[in-house]
């Protein structure tokens, strides 16, 4: 160990990039053998390993360290391939190995039997290389090939059970929808190209880099253009409003896959590029980030109130919590989003593993009954807290911390970023109160959904008749490792020695970010009492509906089918009014969500069907027809000629030579060798010759 | 009486039988023999003109002259008809047509 320590981080980093490339080159050539997945195993481990003990330790609150290697020229300009090593990405390429390792243990239990299980190891570490890739990334231009390959590897991740239509359909809306997002990518690298005219980042926004020269107008259209570019790309990618569609049906995906790539690590890569690239943004941009990331926050919280599938709830919550970690960046506060992101990345994991486990318990009972339930469906859950209990327990610490309750990292990022609005709403007045007004509302409607399905997964009573009850059993000990791993995760102290003040948080200090805005003291204290209050409050709303059974909405319809004649209580009819039309507005959010953007999409990708269609009409009944109508015509002309030819030309010819012939032949005759013929016809003449003298 | 008309239609109708004999025979030693009536029909004119030559029987000798030539001819086509047959196993005309290109 102590000659490792002797590694630069450099070479440190670049081999926690090779690595799972190497496990993804040996796992592809080993083929249908590879079942274990020890080498993708080994390979994230010794990544980590290399990430936690030489890379974040020789970089962190140290000087950044970079290298950069040329690649190939054009005309004068070389292009170079290098890494850098900040603060941001060594801890961003920790967050990806860190939540790597678990999720790989996990899958080694998850994916077990699975027949495709050597293809699902090898998509894995391609993975892997790739998102590590992209955190160390010098260059845009190769940030932008890592970002391509995370998209790729997504997308053969999402369509893994690629007998399933919807998981085709899924991985195609996916990875059409990503491409979207980077042209979006491209626009903005051509954009800085033509203003800087170079692609390197730390030659651009480098201390003492062009940016810092002021020879670019920060304000210009250009670079308008640019960052909202890079924030296309990045709305693809961390599922932001309207781009956010793809990401609900990439639960199709192996839950495993779902809570690596579609929970933690790859949504979260706009999240970093946005953070990498933050000083291009000007206010404009900036304005248009928060307000995305509010609409986004907001809608999705929304749709996750009336989900019946576990796994899209936790989808719709990982959106908003993108749209939470938007909105810090739109204000300027970047570092609290990274740091959102780095705790929203343990807790969500965490959610997804303990959601795989349920729903292998689910499946479970659907085979031994044969029944044909959806295994993912809250509605048949219900009471596994007593077959499952150590999963409850974390998955409860999880949402906990989702829901941001004091004691959990969640309440400190969280914090964080509510905070920070408020002060930046403050200092620019006016509307702008808006978006943190906003981001309290969404964070009570956090509690409450992510409180209804613990509530309806892990309380009451199971809501199918199963006699699967005593085969119902706890995860198995490869699946609970990582999980116990990733609740620890989600406790206040492995990120801030104080359980109340975010400021005190060592990733905030790394990045020293300097507000635009000032401190407001009072704000500290009023906004996370209020988070945690409310956040009880909607618990215990939740608790009421969901196992006590007192839900509003369904005592009301009981007691106009039943019972008319009970009174209904003046405290439960502003509830009933309050919880139907939240109800009702979240349905319609969600219809909006699934046929006005869903529809507008489809009608574009239809539109764009139509039209090729009709560009393939043209082609095969149009202008493929004037091709094969001259080819036919000229045949034709080409097989009279060749008649003309045959009958006629030739014709003649073997006419005038078959009459020579057959007249030859009948002179031919005469000339047979016999001498009495030959007698015959000269007597013949004779007698001609005396009769011609005779008649004269 | 018998005028010289009357010799010269037999000698005609001797002529005709040779020259039938000639082309019509399937057989070279008949072809020989019809060859021989011609020759004697025409010895048979010689014979009947000679009659209006008292002074010098110009034609009588002629006749004699002609006898013996067809004497030696016969000679020779025999021959002739001896080695065709040696060479072709046969004397049939029809089936020596060598002369056919």
């Amino acid at each position: 160990m102590g000659e490792l320590l002797h590694i630069s981080p450099i070479l440190a980093s670049i081999l926690v990039m090779l690595l799972p490339l190497f496990a993804f080159i040996i796992q592809a050539s080993l083929g249908e053998k590879a079942t274990s997945g020890n080498i993708s195993l080994i390979a994230i481990l010794i990544s980590f390993i290399l990430s936690a003990t030489i890379v974040l330790p020789g970089i962190w609150n140290k000087p950044p360290q970079y290298n950069t290697y040329d690649w190939f020229t054009i005309g004068t300009k070389t292009f170079t391939i290098g890494i850098l090593l900040n603060n941001l990405t060594v801890l961003m390429q920790l967050v990806v190995c860190l939540i790597a390792v678990p999720v790989h243990i996990y899958s080694r239990a998850y994916m077990k039997g699975d027949p495709g299980i050597a293809r699902y190891w090898t998509f894995l570490s391609l993975f892997c290389f790739a998102m590590l890739g992209l955190t160390i990334s010098k260059n845009l231009l190769m940030l932008y090939i890592f970002w391509e390959l995370v998209g790729f590897a997504s997308y053969l991740l999402i369509g893994f059970w690629y007998t399933r239509d919807a998981a085709t359909a899924a991985n195609k809306k996916a990875f059409i929808i990503n491409r979207v997002g980077d042209i979006g990518f491209l626009i903005g690298i051509a954009c800085l190209y033509s203003l800087f005219g170079t692609l390197d980042i730390i030659e651009i926004l480098g201390e003492g880099g062009l940016f810092s020269q002021g020879i670019v107008d920060q304000q210009s259209s250009l670079m308008t253009l640019a960052g909202l570019g890079f924030f296309l790309g990045a709305m693809a990618k961390s599922a932001q409003f309207p781009l956010h569609i793809w990401l609900p049906d990439a639960m199709e995906g192996p839950t495993s896959v779902s809570s690596l790539i579609h929970a933690a690590t790859m949504v979260a890569a706009g999240v970093f590029l946005l953070s990498t690239l933050f000083p291009l943004f000007n206010d404009t941009v900036l304005l248009f980030i928060a307000i995305i990331g509010t609409i986004t926050a907001l809608m999705a919280a929304y749709f996750a109130l009336e989900q019946h599938d576990i796994k899209k709830v936790l989808a719709y919550s990982t959106i908003s919590q993108l749209g939470y970690m938007m909105v810090a960046i739109g204000i300027g506060a970047w570092d609290a989003a990274m740091f959102h992101l780095t705790t929203h990345a343990f807790f969500k994991c965490l959610l997804f593993l303990g959601a795989g486990a349920v729903i292998h318990e689910m499946n479970t009972i659907k085979k031994h009954d044969c029944q044909t339930i959806d295994p993912q469906d809250l509605r048949n859950m219900g009471g596994l807290r007593k077959y499952m209990p150590k999963t409850f327990i974390l998955m409860s610490i999880a949402s906990f911390a989702l829901a941001g309750f004091p004691l959990t990292s969640g309440f400190l990022s969280k914090d964080a970023i509510i905070i920070s609005s408020f002060e930046w709403a403050i200092h620019q007045g006016g509307l702008y109160h808006i978006i943190p007004i906003v981001l309290v509302v969404v964070s009570i409607l956090t509690a409450f959904y992510i409180g209804r399905l613990i509530f309806k997964t892990f309380f009451g009573e199971l809501r199918i008749n199963t006699t699967a009850n005593s085969l119902l059993h706890e995860a198995p000990k490869t699946m609970l490792w990582p999980m116990f791993f990733l609740g620890i995760g989600c406790l206040f102290f492995c990120f801030s020695p104080s359980p109340i003040s975010y400021h005190l948080a060592p990733i905030l200090d790394g990045f020293s970010v300097t507000y635009s805005f000032s401190e407001v003291h009072s704000l500290h204290i009023i906004i996370p009492v209020t988070l945690t209050l409310t956040a009880l409050i909607s618990w215990w709303i939740a608790y009421r509906w969901y196992v006590l059974d007192q839900h509003p909405v369904h005592s009301y319809n009981l007691d106009i089918e039943q019972n008319s004649n009970r009174k209904v209580a003046v405290f439960d009819f502003i509830p009933y009014h309050l919880a139907n039309s939240l109800i009702i507005f979240s349905r319609w959010n969600y219809h909006f969500d699934k046929y006005i953007i869903d529809g507008s999409v489809n009608a574009i990708v239809k539109f764009t069907l139509r039209t090729s269609q009709i560009a393939s009409w043209i082609d095969t009944y149009i202008v493929d027809a004037i091709v094969i109508g001259i080819s036919n015509l000229s045949k034709r002309i080409a097989n009279f000629s060749a008649w003309f030819d045959k009958y006629i030309i030739d014709g003649l010819v073997n006419t005038i030579a078959q009459t020579t012939y057959y007249f030859g032949h009948l002179l031919r005759w005469v000339q047979n060798g016999r001498l009495q013929n030959y007698l015959g016809f000269a007597l013949t003449m004779v007698l001609i010759g005396i009769i011609y003298l005779i008649l004269r | 009486m018998i005028s010289i008309t009357h010799f010269l239609i037999v000698s005609a109708c001797i002529f005709c039988c040779g020259l039938y004999a000639v082309l019509a025979k399937r057989n070279a030693i008949m072809i020989l023999i019809g060859i021989e009536l011609m020759i004697n029909a025409a010895i048979l004119n010689f014979v009947a003109f000679g009659r209006y030559d008292k002074s010098n029987y110009g034609g009588q000798i002629f006749a004699l002259f002609a006898i013996v030539l067809a004497a030696a001819a016969v000679a020779v086509g025999l021959a002739i008809i001896l080695a065709v047959y040696r060479h072709y196993k046969t004397i049939n005309p029809d089936n020596i047509t060598d002369l056919r290109d």
